[in-house]
């Protein structure tokens, strides 16, 4: 009886000591198989299946979908299979998948996990296939390229770019009787602009009163704008934060008058209207957010008249920058690196792809991507590529790759920020808080 | 386990004593027999449920990211979770939320049950539909229409506009966010009103009876027959309910957006626990607040066996 279930026992153990086995050799093979590649030599000797994944909703699965069929029409022995899911589920299976080495041969990619991905070596170097032509970066700005460098490793490369502006909708400025901000208008004169807003106490036909925005200061990314705007870098190259306590305390308390005021799109209402926003639900005159959301803003608010105009500057003129978007990359585990790269160089440089996804995922970073999309005059892809194009001629800048564990002191910021609407901290308990979540993440 | 094991052999082996060689077969075909139907459970056992256990148990003491090796840091996650004041603020939401609503629901279930266990037409109708909340999809689909209800312009805030009460939904506001949650809670009531409702059935008429021609009220007869004859059964719900109110994540994941907001109001300890794992990829923090929670059930758990003995009467028993 006894030694049975010693024996059952030892079967499971067994068992599952052989499934361990066969997953970590399965895995050893994974690694190295791609430096003898047939293909590379003999393009089409061997026929291959990638795995390609994005975050996104049916919208970009239909554009990937086009975007993959033409890619295999003309790499006729390259089958693509895809998947996507929305971007915190995708994140998470993405973590799973690293820790298994079965990350996809190519994948969507954001700057937020870059460091972890690529401190861990998750993620393949792509630099030795834009080396040798595969893939082709001729039609990029080198600044945008470098937003996807790591410790001069190349882990990934951003399809487009995307840059903070503020979307106004000029009817309810007109509503409150206030002018819309004039170019050059700086942080202060954003701050009056949301007093007059508020100080007019008009209602909409529902009974909400009307505001200027939401607390800016509550979005993490606007806080680093304000810093490159001083002439800060907010990280330093090995990856630490560049900036004190009392750097975040300065900044929260740029608004505290205006919070104390009523004069900010309330916190509990913001609250109470996710996913919209005070924006889209024409409650607010602006907000500061990415230019590529214009579509999403236009579609929620029902209004074809929403405008994207700069950020306020800072002392020496806006210092804007761009921030590298929905990059590209392969799973350091891919079997065929060779053909993944050529999947990432259709996606990047192809124009029918260009014209496929318009500016839907930001506008693109390669110059014949950007030149196919077909944007009618007005059309929120031709204001998204005008934006873009004017603060390219005052700014010159590219946003700092984020450090390790960005995604949680951005979340924790974004938590305080709402316990300071609410009332119930601090900035300098925010401060405090925040740093001591930063010794946790960042290390 | 062991009893269901030994229990079929011992008894295949005293017939058989007379005939060594026969009792020698059947044991070994009835062991093997049980072993095949008991290893499809073994195998999930020990390698969805044991191995992982042990694996967290091991994580809870390293620092480990998913994406690296964990390294070894000994007490380091338990320490920082007595420093940690998000660590603080889900205990302090889940504290709130067990102590508030599992009496209250608990309250509402045994109410029903008295009203369900009454004669009246359409009886049967009466109870499937008060079983239905805790029926349909769990509780995402439910976690959802919760939410739909309470929002900026849903129901309940055109009502309370309607009464002049201040507009704008519960979800937005930190301080009603915990009152929903419990109200969905209770409102889902129907699994331990059926227990109840069971338990109640099994009281002899006779008892109130008796109680009646001894001139009790129906406040007597309900503290002295039906609450000390439904204790065993009160025990267990009260159990029970507890252990799932310390779990909670389904509807404060979906009523928070997956934010554990407005202002960490509903960031319970399965929800921090999940994003810390999951979304900030600290898993051996994870699994130190894993392996915690464990504990403060496990607590919880022998607090309440060793208080059953003062309050719980089961019939036969002499004290």
């Amino acid at each position: 009886m006894k030694r049975s279930l010693v024996g059952a026992v030892g079967m499971v153990a067994a068992a599952s000591m052989v499934l361990t086995a066969c997953s970590s050799g399965a895995n050893a093979g994974a690694g190295g198989a791609g430096a003898d590649d047939p293909n590379r030599e003999n393009p089409g000797a061997e026929p291959v299946t990638l795995v390609l994944n994005w975050w996104g909703n049916d919208d970009r699965a239909s554009r990937y979908a086009q975007a993959v069929d033409l890619f295999e029409k003309e790499y006729p022995w390259i089958t693509v299979t895809t998947g996507f899911s929305d971007f915190p589920s995708y994140w998470e299976a993405k973590a799973t998948e690293a820790a298994g080495k079965a990350l996809p041969d190519v994948f969507q990619f954001d700057s937020a996990y870059l460091r972890e991905y690529a401190q861990f070596g998750h993620v393949l170097d792509l630099k030795p296939l834009i080396d040798d032509g595969t893939i082709d970066l001729s039609g990029y700005d080198e600044k945008l390229v470098a937003g996807g460098q790591v410790d001069g490793k190349q882990v990934a490369i951003p399809t487009s770019t995307n840059t903070l502006a503020m979307v106004v909708n000029p009817d309810v400025a007109a509503a409150a009787g206030v002018d819309l901000p004039k170019d050059g208008y700086t942080w202060d004169d954003l701050n009056t602009f949301m007093e007059d807003v508020a100080g007019a106490d008009t209602k909409t036909a529902d009974g909400y009163k009307l505001y200027g925005s939401a607390d800016y200061t509550g979005t993490f990314w606007i806080f680093l704008q304000s810093l490159v705007q001083q002439g800060t870098q907010p990280f330093t190259d090995d990856g630490k934060l560049n900036f004190k306590e009392s750097d975040v305390v300065e900044w929260l308390k740029s608004t505290a008058d205006l919070r104390g005021g009523d004069a900010i799109y309330p916190a509990a209402r913001a609250a109470a209207v996710k996913p919209k926003t005070g924006l889209s639900m024409n409650e607010s005159v602006g907000e500061i957010t990415w230019d590529n959301f214009l579509a999403a803003y236009t579609a929620d608010s029902g209004k074809d008249n929403l405008k994207l105009i700069p950020i306020p500057s800072g002392p020496d003129g806006t210092g804007n920058f761009f921030r590298p978007s929905m990059h590209l990359a392969a799973g350091a585990n891919t079997e065929h690196p060779y053909e993944a790269g050529l999947l990432i160089n259709f996606l990047l440089t192809n124009p029918e792809v260009g014209k496929i996804f318009g500016t839907s995922k930001g506008v693109p970073g390669d110059k014949a991507q950007r030149d196919a999309i077909e944007a009618p005059a007005g059309s929120v892809d031709a204001q998204v590529i005008a934006f873009e194009d004017q603060i390219g001629t005052t700014e010159t800048t590219t946003a700092p790759i984020p450090v390790k564990g960005f995604g949680t002191i951005e979340a924790s910021w974004l938590t305080l920020s709402e316990e300071l609407g609410n009332g119930l901290t601090t900035p300098e308990d925010f401060a405090k808080r925040w740093f001591s979540e930063v010794q946790n993440a960042v290390g | 386990m062991t009893m269901t094991i030994s229990t079929p052999s011992r008894a295949a082996e005293q017939p058989a004593a007379a005939t060594p060689s026969r009792r020698k077969r059947t044991f070994g075909r009835d062991t093997r027999a049980g072993y095949a139907f008991l290893a499809p459970w073994l195998l999930g056992f020990f390698l969805l449920t044991a191995g992982p256990m042990v694996a967290s148990l091991y994580l809870a003491f390293t620092d480990y990211n998913l994406f690296g090796a964990p390294s070894f840091v000994g007490l380091d996650n338990f320490r920082r979770l007595l420093t940690d004041p998000d660590y603080l603020q889900a205990w302090k939401v889940t504290g709130t939320y067990v102590v508030l609503g599992t009496p209250v629901k608990l309250i509402a279930a045994l109410a029903v049950a008295m009203l369900l266990n009454t004669r009246f037409r359409g009886k049967g109708f009466y109870r499937s539909a008060f079983y239905l909340p805790s029926l349909v999809g769990a509780s995402v689909s439910i976690a959802i229409v919760w939410k739909a209800m309470f929002i900026d312009k849903g129901p309940v805030d055109t009502i309370q506009q309607f009464f002049g009460a201040p507009a704008g939904g519960w979800v937005g506001r930190p301080e009603m966010t915990m009152p929903m949650l419990i109200l969905l809670t209770v409102w889902q009531f129907g699994a331990p009103m059926v227990i109840f409702l069971a338990g109640l059935k099994q009281i002899p008429v006779q008892l109130y009876e008796a109680a009646a021609v001894d001139g009790a009220g129906p406040w007597r007869k309900f503290t002295r027959i039906t609450i000390p004859m439904l204790s065993p059964v009160l025990f267990f719900n009260l159990l029970l309910e507890t252990i799932h109110a310390f779990q909670i994540f389904n509807s404060a994941y979906i009523i928070s957006s997956g934010t554990g907001g407005p202002a960490r109001s509903t960031l319970f300890y399965t929800l921090y626990l999940y994003f810390r794992g999951f979304r900030d990829f600290q898993m051996g923090y994870a699994s130190a607040m894993a392996w915690v929670l464990v504990v403060v059930i496990g607590i919880v758990t022998v607090i309440f066996f060793r208080s059953s003995r003062l309050w719980v009467h089961y019939s036969g028993e002499s004290r």
